[in-house]
């Protein structure tokens, strides 16, 4: 039984719903189980039952809570603001915090330490993708890149802006910090780059509170100065702009209103970027990433940038979800394949029996749309193939 | 055999539930109301829901049909024990026909997810399912046929009956009827009027042929302030007195805009007393002379300003606004309690002065936002229920609203139902030959009693487990 009592909630932020069920229809897992349970407003309603009622955390409750994917497409739904991610974020660490009702399998915080380690996991990922090509590993991922190309190097001592390259990010897809690099070359700017280094979003989504902290404290170190902060990765943007929150220093604070996704930098310089010429302006579907469109909101600039170069298609589902979820794909894989269902459906409407490639600024949701055979390109690699160049 | 073991038989894996999150989680709609759950079933066919109403009757169980439980009057609330029967998996749209503008849907269908997947299957046509609750992206066609609801466009195009062609029923002895047709009225008795709007009591439709109706062809959309909530409520008379029926005519008094325009950011004019949101619809040239005798009716009654949407963006925001508006209540305080009595238009402006004075007496605030146009009052009562007493007051004060409401003329509902909310005020609507012919219509359709019992109709026996919300507790 648990010896979890309450769940250390802000009581105003939980007063705060009013049940009305607006949340209902943009939550991705309710809408694949139809549960009261796996609902914003059911997991809100369950909160309070352990926080104001003395209900124990029991599994039950457990279940209802470690189940959402904190996507966060709850908060731009909701009329009264209630902060849900900041109240599930609350419960997953006072879940993790009790032996007892760990969700976490053993080998995610090992594998998450490992993401701390980059040259450890440029090995390892290489290793990956070795045994992928002989045959040895066979789970239903998309092929990881066996070379990603040399790492991005800084292009001035004291940049006007820093690229910050993340952990996987930097083993998977180099190819989008390259493409990040030149566009902001080609607005006549220079950047730093902040060098292999885990932002700590998984480990914060896991409840894993203390190695969050680390890591961005050593994130912090690396970029320096007051130069704008761009990252080209929606979930590590994200934890980047919420240093201020867990760490609670002034100095975090000051670091994280640095922190721009790339479009949100480049849509303001769009003047500087020329689209090659091309006889027919291609057409694109936009995915948009729940950490860009419901946390940062700042979808809007990446489709300024996408639409310099490309007609936008939409899916029609309001945004709603792919299931990737950072760790969740790996943590709940069947309800991430339900979502997952409904999202490939979506794009399938949308292509509606064209041929037209998918854009998504985040690799979770690349590399989860890619597993159910969707072909997904990072929009900077789309634009960079598209403008013309500076310096080629 | 217990109910439990006998409802799994029929199911499919984990589509019965009687764990404590669920039982908590499905004892109580989007009112605070609170009952008690005995199981939770969530079935996908119509022959499952068969097997669990049979199930319910072998038992001497009752049973209560709910959708997405975003009722407001503790129509979906379970009393004495009864099964829930969760109808969200039930949600596929079956069959459009655009030719002769009708769909047959699940009763779990989104209300707003009928509209668009009709744009999908065929934007040609455009067609819309005409009733738009403000809780349309959330609610169920489902829901809606229980409640005949309504919504901002029903001023014009009718109420949810008037949207609904046929309905096949699960009865409470677990048979399936039709009731009304694809084609044209039926002979005999109107079964199917009868049952819309019966609150479950009737019994759980599991399959509904809706009627779609046309886009219009040119729409405006203008938002009048004023300086006085009786100006503006005499606006709404006026404009229906010089022959105007617009598509919607919504109001919103100060604390409403005040709550909304910190969710929505559409600069909406939070010093003004109220608001009217007034929507035209037909052709260009009709469109534009009615939008202009209204802006000049409103000026005349007082109107500081008159905005007119440019654009479809902006009359999307506009409309957001109002339909988010009992969602973004916990801007002011955390909890609200509401009617929806429909009094008639020229007695909107004294039942609303009267409204403001019983809560000042009472010492609540309470906004208004509601269908002005058919007189359909939504007063909020909003409160922290943390505050000692507070309640009383409440309850208190909605019982006078009630009241003035009944004795202007008016009805105790609108659109939210009856269910466990109103159903102590019947009797000050009707006398017990009313109540008899009605209890006589129920059991007409259910005479075991079991399709959810003890709503709508008052009954002398005490609701044993029924609490309005316990002390110390929160739903």
């Amino acid at each position: 039984m648990s010896v979890v009592t309450g769940l250390d909630l802000v009581d105003d932020q939980l007063a705060s719903c009013v049940g009305c069920g607006l949340c209902l229809p943009h939550c991705p897992t309710y809408r694949v189980t139809g549960q009261e349970r796996h609902s914003p407003r059911g997991r809100i309603a369950v909160m309070r039952a352990v926080q104001w009622e003395g209900q124990s955390l029991d599994d039950d409750a457990v279940e209802s809570l470690s189940t959402c994917i904190q996507c966060r497409g709850c908060e731009p739904a909701c009329p009264s603001g209630v902060p849900y991610g900041r109240l599930i974020e609350g419960a997953k660490i006072a879940i993790e915090s009790d032996p007892s009702l760990r969700q976490n399998p053993r080998w995610l915080r090992p594998a998450l330490r490992m993401l701390g380690h980059h040259r450890l996991l440029l090995v390892g990922s290489r290793i990956l993708a070795l045994a992928q090509r002989i045959g040895l590993f066979r789970r239903r991922w998309p092929r990881l890149p066996l070379r990603g190309g040399p790492a991005l190097r800084s292009s001035a001592a004291d940049p006007d802006v820093w690229i910050f390259t993340g952990c996987v990010m930097d083993a998977w897809s180099r190819p989008s910090h390259r493409a990040a690099a030149v566009l902001i070359e080609t607005t006549g700017s220079t950047f730093g780059v902040s060098g292999g280094g885990c932002c700590g979003a998984l480990h914060a989504h896991a409840g894993l509170t203390a190695d969050a902290r680390r890591l961005a404290l050593s994130i912090m170190r690396s970029m320096p100065g007051s130069a704008p902060i761009l990252v080209d990765s929606a979930g590590c943007g994200a934890a980047l702009k919420d240093y201020g929150h867990l760490l609670g220093t002034s100095a975090a604070a000051e670091f994280s209103a640095r922190v721009l996704d790339v479009h949100e930098w480049l849509a303001p310089r769009l003047d500087h970027l020329i689209p090659v010429e091309t006889d027919r302006r291609p057409t694109v579907i936009v995915q948009e990433p729940c950490h860009l469109r419901h946390v940062q909101r700042a979808h809007g600039p990446m489709r300024e940038v996408v639409a310099l170069v490309a007609d936008i298609v939409d899916t029609d589902d309001d945004g709603l979800c792919c299931g990737a979820g950072g760790a969740f794909s790996m943590l709940q894989p069947e309800l991430a394949a339900r979502v997952r269902e409904r999202k490939v459906a979506a794009i399938d409407r949308a292509r509606a029996d064209r041929q037209l490639m998918v854009v998504s600024a985040n690799p979770g949701c690349a590399q989860h749309l890619g597993a159910a055979g969707v072909d997904v390109v990072h929009p900077l690699e789309f634009v960079a193939d598209r403008i013309v160049r500076r310096n080629p | 055999m217990t109910l439990i073991h006998d409802l799994t038989a029929g199911l499919p894996a984990g589509a019965v539930t009687i764990d404590r999150v669920d039982t908590m989680l499905y004892a109580h709609d989007a009112s605070d109301f609170v009952g008690r759950t005995g199981a939770v079933c969530f079935p996908e066919t119509t022959e499952q829901v068969c097997h669990v109403v049979r199930t319910c009757a072998k038992h001497d169980v009752p049973f209560v049909a709910r959708g997405s439980g975003t009722g407001l009057a503790g129509g979906a609330t379970p009393l004495d024990g009864a099964v829930v029967i969760v109808l969200t998996r039930m949600n596929r749209i079956l069959e459009i026909d655009p030719i002769n503008r009708m769909a047959w849907v699940e009763p779990g269908v989104l209300n707003l997810d009928l509209t668009r997947g009709v744009e999908q299957s065929d934007d040609l046509f455009g067609l819309h399912f005409a009733p738009d609750p403000s809780s349309q992206q959330s609610c169920t066609i489902g829901g809606n046929v229980a409640n005949n609801s309504g919504g901002p466009h029903c001023l014009a195009d009718g109420v949810t009956s008037a949207h609904v062609l046929a309905c096949e029923v699960v009865l409470s002895d677990g048979s399936i009827v039709l009731l009304g047709s694809e084609g044209s009225e039926d002979d005999g008795l109107d079964l199917r009027g009868a049952f819309v709007g019966s609150e479950g009591m009737f019994g759980i439709a599991t399959k509904i042929c809706v009627r779609l109706t046309q886009n219009p062809p040119h729409v405006r959309t203008m938002l009048l302030d004023f300086e006085s909530v009786r100006a503006g409520a005499d606006t709404v008379g006026a404009i229906i007195a010089a022959g105007i029926v617009p598509a919607a005519l919504e109001m919103m008094d100060k604390l409403c805009l005040q709550a909304v325009e910190a969710y929505i950011h559409a600069g909406l004019p939070v010093d003004a007393a109220a608001v009217l949101l007034v929507e035209v619809t037909g052709l260009p040239h009709q469109v534009e002379a009615e939008a202009d005798l209204i802006a000049r009716i409103g000026r005349e009654k007082g109107a500081r300003h008159v905005r007119v949407a440019q654009d479809e963006a902006e009359r999307a925001l506009l409309w957001k606004g109002r339909k988010t508006a009992f969602g973004a209540i916990a801007r002011i305080k955390p909890n609200y309690y509401l009617h929806d009595t429909v009094v008639p238009r020229g007695a909107l402006p004294e039942v609303l002065d009267r409204i403001y004075e019983i809560a000042r007496r009472h010492e609540l605030l309470v906004l208004n936002v509601f269908h002005a146009g058919d007189g359909n009052l939504h007063p909020l009562l909003v409160f922290d229920r943390r505050e000692p007493g507070v309640l009383d007051r409440v309850h208190a004060a909605g019982e006078e609203i009630v009241r003035v409401s009944v004795e202007a003329g008016g009805v105790l509902s609108g659109e939210h139902g009856i269910g466990l909310e109103k159903k102590d005020f019947m009797p000050l609507l009707f006398d017990d030959h009313d109540l008899s012919a009605q209890i006589a219509v129920r059991h007409a359709f259910d005479p075991i009693g079991l399709a959810n019992p003890r709503k709508v109709l008052p009954s002398p026996a005490a609701c044993g487990d029924l609490r309005h919300v316990p002390e110390g507790a929160w739903i």
